[in-house]
């Protein structure tokens, strides 16, 4: 009895880390670290890019101790289930009245795990953890009426809750019904160690799992085919993955937006071009990519950012940038060396303009990673980012 | 059933299998990328001779030498000689404000900048404040904010202070090498009409821009090297008729106090070395040549006929070489935190924009930024200190350190700290912090 009181305490403390570490302030590796824990992120995340990041050790640790112990997440660390509880306290109605419905999270989470190794991860934005962290993203930076409405998952959630009681973490979590796959399997395989003759006769799940898993499979295939970004390119974190992937895997935690130090990394919020709505996106209005930076990479717990080494960042390309010429003010003899000096690239140089006593910036594209620097920099702003053409 | 067995975990051996298998993800750098020295390196002489050992005459003993009539100079002989110390100031060409004046560099950049209660503000008093009121009384500056002054109005303003601060002048000089004993500096030996001669000083102060001094008594330092031109002026810009349709307009330059002549900047090649004498008469020809070709193709567009090449500068335009490695080093982060210093002795301004921290800081929002005594201070010779374009700093701040406003502040802290060594016997890297601030505010230094 005493270990129970103990877990609701850990669920406590658990659900306020949750909370400070999903606000946006400086948390640098930290942002966001709920994020990693979620093991139907994890895996996800490994069956669509087949490889994974030393992070995802933390997802398969609480995969591992799903299997010691049952719903471990759910039980120690949902920072979700915890409001949902105490929300779902306060509600009118009683949980009886949605018995009926049947718990469809586990046939979540193999829908979505099929597709996923098909490449597309197609509910991963229904898990908690997603759902839990996108809502605080919407308030770094600068939020528009938009963004919050678009991100308001959690809220809507907890009200769900107050008119069905329970309903998300009993039947609809898909992160609750991976975990109860987990607990069917260890009992399903302690079965066949002890070789009970009970297990002949128990209700087998297996062949229902199968037949979601496969088209979860087909459907991730036939979808792969007919979900293409549209063709207007805009500027992603650096060592983004392709934008087909990008647009699925990402599951809008906001964990690059919160981490970025020049804060430069916003909401993605094009009417038509709803694949990406609510994807980062990268905007040099007052900062730019700072070199020897990998942040944003270092706390996305899809693989959406790839992770990278600072050293690195000079080969990994965000795009390029153009000189407007006839506003360059060096092209009009000022005092202005600036693209050049922020250039940490080598990319700029200063090169006679043609013109009699008259130099000009060029930018040579094969250095350019397009950070932004010059852009930002540039006092008549005659800098124009380009951003990488889209398949 | 035991078909399906066989198939489930022949899947899931086959999954974990290839989870195993694929590698982890992370993008390294493949490349390693060294860093290349800069090549310009002045070439190394094969042939030498070695000159003959000679008496010379002792010019002069005093209490502070100045060598360099720039910016820095003039505010550092001023300061000094009002503080009492006999004081000489050495400049190699006829007129005071070196690139100022002689450069044709002429607005007077960095006087504002934002305080901590996020106000802009004018900053630069003193000694350089009180140059530019005079120049604004005679009607000889333009603009409030970085004003642009009259060359001539300059050189006459800066004489006369000279003149009314008692400093001795002694134009046409060049010092060519440094008198030292130990690690004291003794004096410097210069070069004139009347000859090869010494002048003997308590302190000496390098206010060369190239660091000539510092350079010479063996001290350490960065070489930068940056892009040099040559600025010229344009008389008769009122005769101008303009708006003559299907004319593309020339670039004129700007206004100058004096009406009808502009000024026109020439930022020129890049990654020159400023202390190559090949380099700089090279590009002294060459950019004549350009200056006075482009002059012809502008007279020669319609409505422009009368436009004429006033002058080009009678300095060339070396906007940095050598930066001196000293006691501190002013960095990036401290202009931008409002890093207060226990030995400050000037505050200066902001005219340009900044990348810090990953966010572009706008020339109107950037903060006003002190500057400590100690990176005045060479870390090995006794009694020299540097003021002008290469005191201490890192290089991401040149944009602020080289230009007019800070050299103004840097030369009025070195001539009070150095009058203050002489007064207290002290050496100069030894004097009270405390009555160095109290003497620079006494002659109107603003120092927060």
């Amino acid at each position: 009895m005493r270990f129970r009181f103990k877990s609701k305490e850990i669920r406590t403390l658990a659900t306020i880390t949750a909370a400070v570490l999903a606000i946006p302030a400086g948390w640098k590796s930290l942002t966001g670290f709920f994020t990693w824990m979620s093991p139907f992120i994890m895996l996800n995340s490994v069956f669509v890019l087949k490889s994974f990041v030393l992070l995802n050790l933390a997802g398969i640790l609480i995969l591992l101790l799903v299997f010691i112990k049952d719903r471990f997440f759910c039980r120690y660390l949902c920072p979700v289930g915890w409001c949902c509880d105490k929300i779902s306290g306060m509600s009118p109605r009683q949980a009886s009245t949605h018995k009926k419905i049947p718990p469809l999270g586990k046939w979540l989470a193999l829908l979505s795990l099929g597709a996923s190794a098909a490449g597309i991860p197609l509910l991963i934005l229904l898990d908690p953890m997603s759902v839990f962290h996108s809502f605080f993203s919407a308030f770094s930076g600068n939020p528009g009426f938009m963004t919050i409405v678009s991100l308001a998952g959690f809220p809507v959630l907890l009200l769900v809750n107050i008119m069905f009681p329970d309903i998300w973490c009993s039947k609809l979590c898909p992160l609750g019904g991976l975990q109860k796959i987990a607990m069917e399997i260890k009992s399903g395989l302690s079965a066949f160690i002890i070789k009970k003759q009970r297990a002949e006769n128990q209700y087998s799940p297996a062949r229902r799992y199968f037949l979601t898993t496969g088209i979860g499979l087909i459907g991730g295939l036939a979808l792969t085919k007919l979900v293409k970004p549209s063709g207007s390119g805009y500027f992603r974190p650096p060592a983004s993955i392709s934008p087909e992937i990008f647009n699925t895997l990402c599951i809008r935690c906001g964990n690059c937006i919160k981490a970025c130090p020049s804060k430069i990394i916003t909401h993605h919020s094009d009417p038509f071009d709803l694949l990406s709505w609510m994807t980062p996106e990268v905007n040099f209005n007052s900062g730019y990519c700072l070199e020897m930076c990998n942040l944003c990479s270092r706390v996305c717990p899809s693989g959406s950012i790839t992770l990278f080494s600072p050293e690195a960042k000079k080969h990994i390309f965000m795009g390029s940038a153009e000189i407007i010429y006839p506003d360059c003010l060096l092209a009009k003899n000022s005092e202005c060396d600036r693209c050049k000096a922020a250039c940490r690239y080598d990319s700029i140089t200063i090169e006679p303009s043609g013109e009699l006593i008259q130099m000009k910036p060029v930018i040579k594209s094969e250095k350019c990673v397009g950070c932004g620097a010059c852009a930002v920099i540039c006092p008549a702003r005659t800098i124009k980012m380009i951003p990488p053409d889209q398949g | 059933m035991k078909r399906r067995d066989f198939i489930t975990k022949a899947a899931i051996a086959g999954s974990v299998l290839s989870l195993g298998i694929s590698c982890k993800r992370k993008i390294e750098s493949v490349v390693s990328d060294k860093n290349i020295p800069p090549s310009s390196e002045i070439p190394s002489f094969s042939k030498t001779i070695t000159e003959p050992e000679r008496k010379i005459p002792v010019f002069a003993e005093t209490e502070v030498l100045v060598i360099g009539g720039g910016p820095a100079g003039v505010a550092a002989a001023i300061a000094a000689s009002r503080a009492g110390a006999g004081t000489y100031l050495v400049e190699r060409y006829n007129h005071l404000g070196g690139l100022w004046t002689g450069g044709l560099v002429l607005p007077l950049l960095s006087t504002h900048a934002v305080d901590k209660q996020n106000k802009r503000k004018q900053v630069i008093f003193g000694i350089g404040g009180e140059i530019s009121d005079r120049l604004k009384k005679l009607g000889m500056s333009i603009h409030e904010i970085n004003p642009v002054v009259d060359p001539e109005a300059a050189k006459y303003v800066l004489d006369e202070m000279i003149a009314e601060a008692g400093v001795n002048m002694l134009y046409h000089t060049w010092a060519s090498n440094v008198i030292v004993d130990g690690n004291v500096i003794k004096g410097v030996i210069v070069e004139n009409k009347s000859g090869r001669m010494a002048i003997l000083s308590k302190v000496v102060i390098d206010c060369t821009g190239d660091g000539d001094i510092f350079y010479l008594a063996g001290e350490k330092y960065d070489m930068m090297n940056y892009h040099i031109g040559l600025v010229h002026r344009l008389g008769n810009i009122d005769r101008i008729k303009p708006d003559r349709a299907g004319v593309k307009k020339p670039d004129i330059g700007d206004p100058t106090p004096i009406p009808g002549v502009n000024w026109v900047n020439m930022n020129g090649k890049n990654d020159q070395n400023g202390t190559d004498i090949r380099t700089l008469s090279a590009l002294q020809m060459e950019y004549r040549r350009e200056i006075w070709e482009k002059v012809q193709q502008i007279k020669n567009t319609p409505g422009y006929e009368e436009v004429f090449l006033l002058d080009t500068a009678s300095q060339l335009g070396v906007r940095m070489s050598r930066i001196l490695d000293g006691e501190y080093k002013l960095t990036l982060e401290d202009t931008m935190t409002f890093k207060s210093f226990k030995d400050v002795i000037g505050i200066s301004g902001a005219w340009t924009t900044m990348l810090y921290k990953g966010l572009a800081v706008k020339s109107d929002k950037r903060p006003l930024w002190q500057i400590p005594y100690r990176s005045l201070i060479p870390k090995k010779t006794d009694n020299l200190l540097v003021a002008g374009r290469c005191f201490c700093f890192e290089r991401e701040l040149v944009e602020d350190t080289r230009i007019i406003g800070t050299c103004l502040v840097t030369g009025h802290g070195a001539g009070a700290a150095a009058a203050l060594a002489v007064k207290e016997r002290e050496l100069a890297r030894n004097i009270n912090a405390g009555n160095l601030k109290r003497l620079l505010v006494e002659q109107g230094a603003w120092l927060g």
